[in-house]
């Protein structure tokens, strides 16, 4: 009984792999050269049994092939995505789950890409829960990052947000803020854009009935 | 005539309504004829020798063997004997479910989004748009001259969430979206990025 078990559960986990297996080389069919598939379906195995996700690892291919990089620097980008995907995981994994959802691991990834750093991926994480999804959260501050935001104030303006009651929808609409305040002000730039809605909503979680911001690390 | 259309005075006789006598003459044959076909209707009961013994045989047998559902519901004796390891799969399961329904909802933005991407390129020949919303395809979505010279744009609903993207002029040339905040795309480019 106990040999069948065994068996069972392995056939199990080698039917999974061998599903993502063949999923990824579909995606991959067609749309990047043999060699490029080859070298991103063994990345993307590895992610996926580190509990990364492989969808952009897959797109990072398709990406650099439809640019016409060569394979050898397509095949260093998945892996250079790959290597932030897995600070991304550990990153999340400081701020409490230990095997974070792909989703939010996606997302950490880019905001490191954007210019955060792995500590500002564990604070945003930690900030999100429980009512924000890290997913969602990272994303908007790797937007901010990328619109020219310094990491510190991004990580600030979202806390600031989060911790005055801000709704999911407060904090996906930030970066339209932002732009807003630019293109509203005179030279005004995204970082003082950024600390304007910033000192609005520590004011507002400052305010009688408001939750206090959470430290970054308790 | 026919057995199912007797004069209307003849329906009468035959219900009752009046006699024979008040039928007027050249209807009395064919009243005494319906009286008679109507003497002659066999008014004794029907029978089927052996019919109650096979109802109630089949209403036995049905009985012996309930369907399926009347079996799902008759109330019965149940014995569970509890083996502790057993629980332990049971026991993940419900967790890992309080856990996905504990998790906080998606962003509400979940909705498709209409966007309009817009271009200047005044010597550009023919102006598209790559990106991950269509598999990084330079092909698959074209924008159009606008009325003002050198402009080109091209409105897509997107679902929320992330994209990246970049113009593709000429069908070489990767261009990032002036007007967007981007990114490093990993080969010494930037992407432009769009959050719905």
């Amino acid at each position: 009984m106990k040999t069948l078990r065994a068996f069972l559960l392995l056939a199990l986990v080698g039917g999974g792999t061998a599903l993502h297996a063949q999923d990824v080389s579909a995606r991959l069919a067609g749309r990047v050269s043999p060699e490029v598939a080859a070298q991103v379906q063994r990345l993307a195995t590895a992610a996926a049994a580190r509990g990364l996700p492989v969808d952009p690892l897959i797109q990072k291919a398709i990406e650099g092939t439809a640019k016409g990089v060569p394979a050898d620097r397509i095949t260093a980008a998945v892996r250079a995505l790959a290597g932030q995907l897995d600070v991304a995981a550990a990153a999340l994994s400081r701020a409490g789950p230990a095997h974070p959802d792909t989703d939010a691991i996606a997302a950490g990834a880019f905001a490191l890409n954007a210019g955060l750093s792995d500590a500002n991926v564990t604070d945003l994480a930690r900030v999100s829960a429980p009512r924000h999804t890290e997913a969602a959260t990272l994303r908007v501050a790797g937007t901010l990052a990328a619109m020219g935001v310094p990491a510190t104030q991004t990580v600030e303006l979202v806390t600031q947000v989060i911790a005055a009651g801000g709704e999911s929808a407060d904090v996906v609409a930030l970066p339209a803020q932002v732009t807003a305040g630019v293109s509203h002000g005179q030279g005004v730039t995204p970082a003082q854009a950024a600390a304007g809605l910033a000192r609005a909503a520590a004011a507002r979680a400052n305010a009688p009935g408001q939750q206090r911001p959470r430290p970054s690390h308790p | 005539m026919s057995g199912n259309s007797f004069h209307p005075q003849v329906k009468q006789l035959l219900d009752g309504e009046i006699t024979l006598a008040d039928l007027p003459p050249a209807l009395r044959a064919e009243g005494e004829e319906a009286l008679h076909l109507l003497a002659a209707v066999d008014r004794e009961p029907v029978t089927f020798p052996g019919l109650d013994t096979r109802i109630l045989a089949e209403l036995r047998r049905r009985a012996d063997s309930p369907s399926f559902w009347r079996r799902l519901v008759t109330p019965r004796e149940v014995r569970l004997r509890v083996r502790p390891w057993t629980l332990v799969p049971a026991l993940a399961a419900a967790l890992a479910l309080v856990l996905v329904l504990a998790r906080p909802a998606a962003t509400p933005a979940s909705s498709p989004v209409t966007v309009r991407f817009v271009l200047f390129a005044p010597d550009a020949h023919d102006v598209s748009l790559a990106g991950t919303f269509n598999q990084w395809d330079p092909a698959a979505t074209p924008l159009l001259r606008t009325g003002t010279p050198g402009v080109w744009s091209a409105t897509l609903i997107l679902p929320a969430g992330q994209h990246q993207y970049a113009f593709v002029v000429d069908g070489a040339r990767w261009v990032a979206d002036p007007g967007a905040p981007a990114v490093d795309d990993g080969f010494g480019r930037r992407n432009s990025v769009l959050s719905l």
